[in-house]
């Protein structure tokens, strides 16, 4: 007896020690572990963070963040607030539920802190992003008030929306780019056009597994790039089917050129043998991790990750666009994509909470967080028509 | 081993025997068992504590950056530098508590049943494989199970998918855990007990209550520690149930929630935004630790119970 318990001890003691030298070991000068509070100095580190504290002309209830649910901290990098001239929104309380694109998702929460913080904590959001088909189906059958979408509604659920009655008004709100990307060391390949990336990634490309295999079909298909492809592994990695990136991928590299093979609808996806993944940081490591590499990513995290990955210029039949902030904006950049919110008019009119959150969307703070996502600002004329959309609802 | 080695010189046979009998002798076969259990023992310790330093420093920049007391206390929102867990910690302490107060009784009642009261016939028979399968259903299952049960039929009791929802699929996942190892321990009581109970005259239940009760109560409390730390790490049943991992605007029991599990596994695939100090990785560490934490002591509650009636036991 007494030697298992000493034994026991021993074995406490050493995971104990191996605990103790875990949390000593690395020495990471970002994590001082003395910065035990709220340190005033690391807050104001968000890009256009300007340090003013929460809004002070906006809310009408007043100005502390803080209410029992919503413990948003005062002067988070959230605490987005240029003080605007004229455009003060005016703040209901009440509940917000959201849900859709997992895209849009970051765009909604940060309206929604905002909304938290600017109402005293009055006006509680709830958002949630399992994707835009689960979102819109959700929103059709009037269980959330607004669907955050990364693409325009489709037939079925205009048709599913109209079946139960729900009128809506759609909303652009940012600007999503999708960058194909590969390893930086990768230097045979800077730009590929559509019918290149079908040679690749598309349905006929299953069991490719060197660039060099896929060389006949972009051929076949009318690929410009065909010769460029180098004599290396094909490894791909990118988001799963259940990834509003991956219906936009197909829908802008696979979608054309399957149909012009001839292929049946339902054939109309990725090849199937690539590594999918829904965790973004994992594709990111699939693509670091080989030296000819290939994937694909949302833009916003492409910019976050730039030094791992090498985004590939897309050729749409007008030369070679590099994926970046003023190409996606101005649209040139062929693989960029609207993102949208859409609002349920009779919970818009009947709950002003609904309203007020949408209001506060898209007025200049709200529509800061576009940027702070790491999305792309909609140009200055779109903005108007989307305010106008709204306020003509 | 040869005894009968001839003497040489001048050592008598008898202190050869002795010399033979109480030397070391080398047991190779034993020495290498030790050494492979030894080593079992080190690669086990060894993954364990990589695994607890990845977790451990891993939150270190989280808890650095938002402070211990608002990483507990804030609500989750956009950004790790500034994210909370306490919708979370919330979510997950009301399922634990959910399985305490709902799957523990129920699962020691029908254990208590099968062993003590049932006939051994062949329909308890088939309710006993029955139940010892349930127990191996994935927890996903379980998920679907809760989301068309208790979020939609029984919308009027738990309000649609709330912690209540959860607590209750989470109270059914373990039910079967609870009810094995319960019944396991109420068998490895000694019939002899219940023969003497009854030898003086108490009833079933007087003998169940005073006398095979108390001696399998440590056994049913490591299941109960069991099931509560597998009700806690489950996030499989919450995706189906419609946990949300974006923002909660408030945290309530009839309203929507999340849980622990649930924002490790979604904070671990998320980006973090431009100019954040620390990732979504980090805070999914620092909310695995909370939630290593929070299973500690819920177990280290059930240890000290068990400790309580064992010295109870033998004191008797």
């Amino acid at each position: 007896m007494n030697s298992t318990s000493s034994k026991r001890r021993l074995l406490i003691g050493a995971m104990a020690a191996s605990l103790v030298f875990a949390a000593c070991g690395d020495d990471d000068p970002a994590s001082d572990s003395t910065g035990g509070g709220e340190d005033p100095g690391t807050t104001a580190e968000g890009p256009g963070t300007t340090a003013a504290g929460p809004a002070t002309t906006a809310a009408g209830t007043g100005t502390t963040a803080g209410g029992p649910g919503t413990t948003m901290g005062p002067d988070t990098t959230t605490g987005e607030s240029t003080p605007t001239s004229g455009g003060a929104v005016e703040l209901a309380g009440g509940e917000v539920f959201v849900s859709g694109s997992s895209t849009v998702e970051p765009i909604s929460i940060r309206v929604g802190e905002l909304a938290g913080e600017m109402s005293g904590g009055d006006l509680k959001v709830t958002v949630e992003g399992p994707g835009t088909g689960d979102g819109f189906a959700k929103f059709c059958a009037g269980e959330t008030d607004i669907s955050d979408a990364s693409r325009p509604i489709d037939e079925e659920e205009i048709a599913a929306c109209e079946e139960s009655g729900i009128e809506y008004v759609e909303l652009e709100v940012a600007i999503d780019g999708l960058t194909v990307a590969t390893n930086p060391a990768n230097e045979a390949i800077t730009c590929l056009d559509i019918p290149g990336l079908y040679a690749l990634f598309g349905p006929e490309s299953e069991g490719f597994e060197n660039w060099s295999d896929a060389s006949e079909l972009a051929t076949e298909v009318g690929s410009a790039y065909a010769e460029d492809f180098p004599d290396a592994p094909l490894d791909i990695s990118g988001p799963g089917e259940e990834s509003g990136t991956y219906d936009t991928f197909v829908e802008f590299a696979i979608e054309g050129v399957a149909e012009e093979q001839g292929l049946p609808e339902e054939e109309w996806v990725t090849r199937a043998d690539y590594s999918a993944s829904a965790n973004d940081n994992l594709i990111v490591q699939g693509i670091e991790g080989s030296e000819s590499s290939l994937g694909w990513v949302g833009y916003a995290f492409y910019v976050n990750e730039q030094e791992a990955m090498k985004g590939i210029e897309i050729d749409a039949g007008e030369g070679c666009v590099a994926p970046t902030t003023e190409t996606i904006s101005d649209g040139t950049y062929p693989f960029s994509r609207s993102l949208y919110i859409y609002v349920n008019k009779a919970k818009a009119e009947e709950n002003p909470a609904v309203a007020s959150y949408v209001d506060l969307y898209l007025s200049e703070e709200g529509l800061a967080t576009v940027a702070e996502a790491g999305y792309v600002d909609l140009p200055a004329e779109r903005v108007t028509a989307t305010q106008e959309a709204w306020a003509g609802r | 081993m040869a005894l009968a080695t001839p003497a040489t010189g001048a050592t008598s046979a008898a202190a050869v025997v002795r010399q033979q009998l109480t030397r070391r002798s080398t047991d190779v076969a034993g020495i290498v068992m030790l050494v492979t259990l030894l080593f079992t023992l080190l690669v086990t310790l060894a993954v364990l504590a990589t695994l607890l330093g990845q977790v451990v420093s891993g939150a270190r920049p989280a808890f650095a950056e938002v402070g211990v007391g608002d990483f507990l206390s804030r609500t989750i929102g956009s950004s790790p530098d500034t994210s909370g867990i306490f919708p979370g910690l919330y979510g997950s302490f009301f399922i634990g508590l959910g399985v305490i107060l709902v799957a523990v009784p129920l699962g020691i009642g029908a254990a208590v049943y099968l062993e003590e009261y049932a006939t051994n016939s062949w329909f308890n028979r088939f309710i006993q494989v029955n139940i010892r399968n349930l127990a191996g259903v994935p927890a996903v299952v379980y998920g679907v199970l809760g989301l068309l049960i208790f979020t939609e039929y029984l919308d009027v009791l738990t309000g649609g998918s709330t912690v209540i929802a959860a607590a209750l699929t989470m109270a059914v996942l373990v039910l079967p855990i609870v009810i094995i190892t319960s019944m396991e321990a109420i068998r490895a009581v000694p019939s002899g007990l219940r023969d003497a109970g009854y030898g003086v005259g108490a009833s079933r239940w007087e003998v169940t209550r005073d006398h095979v009760l108390p001696y399998a109560a440590p056994g049913i409390l490591t299941g109960t520690v069991l099931s509560i730390a597998r009700a806690l790490g489950e996030a499989a049943p919450l995706i189906i149930l419609g946990a949300i991992t974006g923002l909660l605007g408030d945290t309530s029991m009839r309203g929507a929630f999340t849980a622990l599990p649930m924002l490790i596994f979604a904070w671990s695939g998320r980006s973090a935004p431009p100019g954040s100090e620390t990732t979504w990785a980090n805070s999914a560490a620092a909310a695995g630790l909370t939630l290593l934490v929070l299973v500690l002591f819920f177990n280290a509650a059930a240890i000290v119970l068990r400790n309580r009636f064992e010295k109870k036991r033998t004191g008797t």
